[in-house]
């Protein structure tokens, strides 16, 4: 079967992780974790909190074109731009045009992943516009021309001395390795891009309906920075990121940095609401916001599927998913990674694309346990594995022909029992061929991919048989 | 005019033109405060926990701390909000005359950038994050809290709000809000915490009764 170039090959990727990267992603994410529980301690209403959160997020989906309505309307009653892009496309183009009209040739952006998901840098620079991210851990990666490892700490698996060495090269320095200098020398770089750029880039991570406020949370203040300094601001953002007023907010505020780093709140939120009114306040004098759709709102037609769009993307998932912590981001070949991304990436570009992706999972639902917002991850993941299983009302089948036959036969077995007789009978007998010292180093496909990691054990005897000899007080009982 | 993503969003939720609005589910009320010295204590542990210097001071120290403040930091540039409070203490007459230069917290960017240290009020304190919240206009301009290496917010206890909905009742309608939660951080490389990556590196927070 051939595969499109959009094709995720999680299997692949993951063969392909270097050791350091799950090391590192552990490091990053066991602070979390417990961060995260120090935090939900002390807070003796966080399930409730939860639960509220569940049950906002719920409304605001099943309510989302009253409120994206009330939204842009009061956008533009502030004197802020509202932009409704269908497509990536749509979206790289209005920036496009955006920074065209005004003359932009430097670009500064704060971290976000809706711009990622649409690959708007590459876009601009296609178009000789400098984009510079400013986030640090995402001005490394930039540098290094990589992608992110993890949602909150994107470079985490490169070592202070990797950095270093990536400074030293692309900034033509000599950079120290020591993680409070390295800061300092991007502070001292980014400080100047942010004085001189045309435009501030941003993502948001709420859009409150109510008063049509961007609300954008970050740490290191360069969010401020590009939405402060710049006389233009253009925030991208996923028309998921809707809620309906700032008393929810309340809510997601509480949940969000809890679950996210462990701290009580990040340290900078700005609630952003149309451009700067007078001249001496800094903040742009204009404001645009580019609504994007990109599949989301095809996403709302699968009752199951559509709680995906409850995430306020805080990344608690991921830091207790025992398949991330192995492999990493970067295996799940899209702009987002973990559970979330599992769940999020088949449905954005088709099971024909990421059909592995919903069997990247243990289904050991630890990250529905910490979910600020009680998506059933593991509930969505076994949906779309049905649908690349047997197909559904949103796709075909996707899965290979060859697995396919083999768990129709396997569920044939499973139902006629002289079959599943027959087949335990010969099954030792097939195997001991491929015997080597009490092992099976090596099966033949389907089999090699458990084999590839470890060698199997050979079947040595029957349940059923074992079942009568030995057990055969139990077996007596039963039948009294 | 029609909307298609407005429409995609009606058709996949199967939705009438004009459907009738569902009540927003309700909000946990909010929290509620405690006796005044203690909700200034807590606000005041909160900020020094995130590595602010935070503390209460008599009005009559304030000339005093920050004579202290500027060699400690070694500051020679400095920027301050223009409002009723600030003059009042004479916050820019004592730093010029220690010598301090003081630039008009309206001058263009890069003027700005070259501050050592910004001076400002807030609007209001939550005292179970550490959080100082402030809103911005050409008196209060958002730059001053945010480029310098150094942030002083000079509070007062009336400013206190015990819960972020008293803070979002009040300040909604606003064009502008940031709330800031001890001094900028970060902690991409190596997961080694570094402070003032792009903002202020030294947050002092100083409590000062009216």
């Amino acid at each position: 079967m051939t595969q499109s170039p959009t094709y995720i090959g999680f299997e692949e990727y993951s063969e392909h992780v270097p050791p350091s990267i799950p090391a590192a992603v552990q490091q990053a994410t066991g602070r979390f974790v417990s961060g995260r529980a120090a935090r939900v301690a002390e807070l003796p209403q966080f399930e409730q909190l939860r639960q509220s959160g569940s049950d906002i997020r719920q409304h605001t989906i099943e309510n989302m074109d009253m409120y994206l309505a009330q939204l842009e309307e009061q956008v533009k009653s502030a004197g802020g731009h509202v932009h409704w892009a269908e497509t990536a496309t749509d979206a790289n183009r209005i920036v496009l045009q955006i920074a065209k009209e005004n003359n932009v040739k430097n670009v500064v952006k704060s971290k976000s992943m809706a711009t990622e998901e649409i690959g708007l840098n590459h876009f601009l620079e296609k178009e000789n516009i400098q984009v510079i991210e400013t986030d640090l851990g995402e001005y490394i990666i930039q540098l290094a021309g990589t992608g992110p490892s993890h949602i909150i700490v994107p470079a985490v698996h490169l070592k202070k001395e990797e950095v270093a060495a990536i400074f030293s090269e692309k900034l033509d320095m000599d950079a120290p390795a020591d993680p409070i200098e390295l800061a300092r020398i991007a502070r001292e770089i980014l400080r100047e891009k942010f004085l001189t750029a045309e435009m501030g880039i941003s993502g948001g991570n709420f859009l409150i309906a109510e008063t049509g406020t961007l609300v954008m949370v970050t740490n290191e203040g360069n969010g401020r920075m590009c939405t402060t300094m710049p006389d233009l601001h253009v925030a991208v953002v996923g028309i998921d990121k809707i809620i309906p007023d700032w008393e929810s907010l309340t809510v997601f505020l509480k949940l969000l940095a809890r679950s996210a780093t462990g701290q009580k709140l990040s340290t900078y939120t700005q609630f952003i609401t149309g451009p700067r009114r007078e001249e001496g306040e800094f903040g742009p004098k204009e404001f645009h916001l580019v609504l994007l759709d990109n599949g989301r709102s095809k996403i709302l037609q699968d009752s199951v599927g559509r709680d995906v769009l409850k995430c306020i993307r805080c990344g608690a998932c991921a830091n207790v998913c025992p398949v991330y912590k192995n492999v990493g981001g970067f295996a799940y070949g899209s702009f987002i990674s973990g559970p979330i991304g599992a769940i999020l990436t088949p449905q954005m570009n088709g099971t024909h694309n990421a059909r592995e992706l919903p069997y990247a999972s243990t289904l050991c639902g630890a990250c529905a346990d910490v979910c600020p917002v009680k998506i059933p991850i593991p509930t969505i993941l076994r949906h779309l594995r049905r649908r690349v299983a047997e197909g559904d009302a949103f796709a075909l089948p996707t899965i290979p022909v060859p697995i396919r036959a083999t768990a129709n036969l396997a569920s044939l077995a499973l139902a006629q029992h002289w079959i599943y007789r027959f087949g335990a009978l010969i099954l030792p007998k097939v195997m001991s061929i491929f015997k080597r010292n009490g092992w099976i180093p090596s099966a033949p496909y389907p089999l090699n991919r458990w084999t590839k990691s470890r060698p199997l054990p050979p079947f040595t005897s029957h349940f059923r048989r074992w079942w009568k000899t030995a057990r055969p007080t139990q077996g007596k009982e039963s039948t009294q | 005019m029609t909307n298609p993503i407005l429409e995609n969003i009606r058709r996949s939720l199967t939705r009438t033109p004009h459907p009738t609005p569902s009540l927003r589910p309700d909000i946990l009320k909010p929290r509620l405060p405690e006796s005044m010295d203690s909700e200034v204590e807590r606000f005041l542990s909160e900020v020094n926990k995130l590595s602010g210097k935070a503390e209460k001071l008599a009005q009559a120290n304030i000339h005093s701390a920050l004579q202290s403040l500027v060699t400690e930091q070694n500051i020679r540039k400095a920027t301050v909000w223009n409002t009723p409070r600030l003059n009042q203490l004479q916050i820019s007459t004592y730093l010029s005359s220690l010598g301090i230069e003081l630039i008009s917290p309206n001058s263009d960017k890069h003027t700005l950038a070259q501050c050592h240290l910004g001076i400002t009020e807030a609007d209001y304190l939550l005292p179970e994050t550490g959080t100082i919240a402030i809103h911005s206009s050409a008196e209060k301009p958002r730059a001053v809290s945010l480029a310098p290496r150094v942030h002083l917010a000079i509070v007062h206890p009336e400013m206190l709000r015990a819960d972020m909905h008293q803070v979002f009742a009040e300040a909604k309608d606003s064009h502008y809000l940031v709330f800031i939660t001890g001094p900028s951080r970060t902690a991409d490389i190596e997961l080694t915490v570094t402070l003032g990556v792009h903002g202020p590196k030294n947050l002092y927070v100083w409590m000062v009764d009216k």
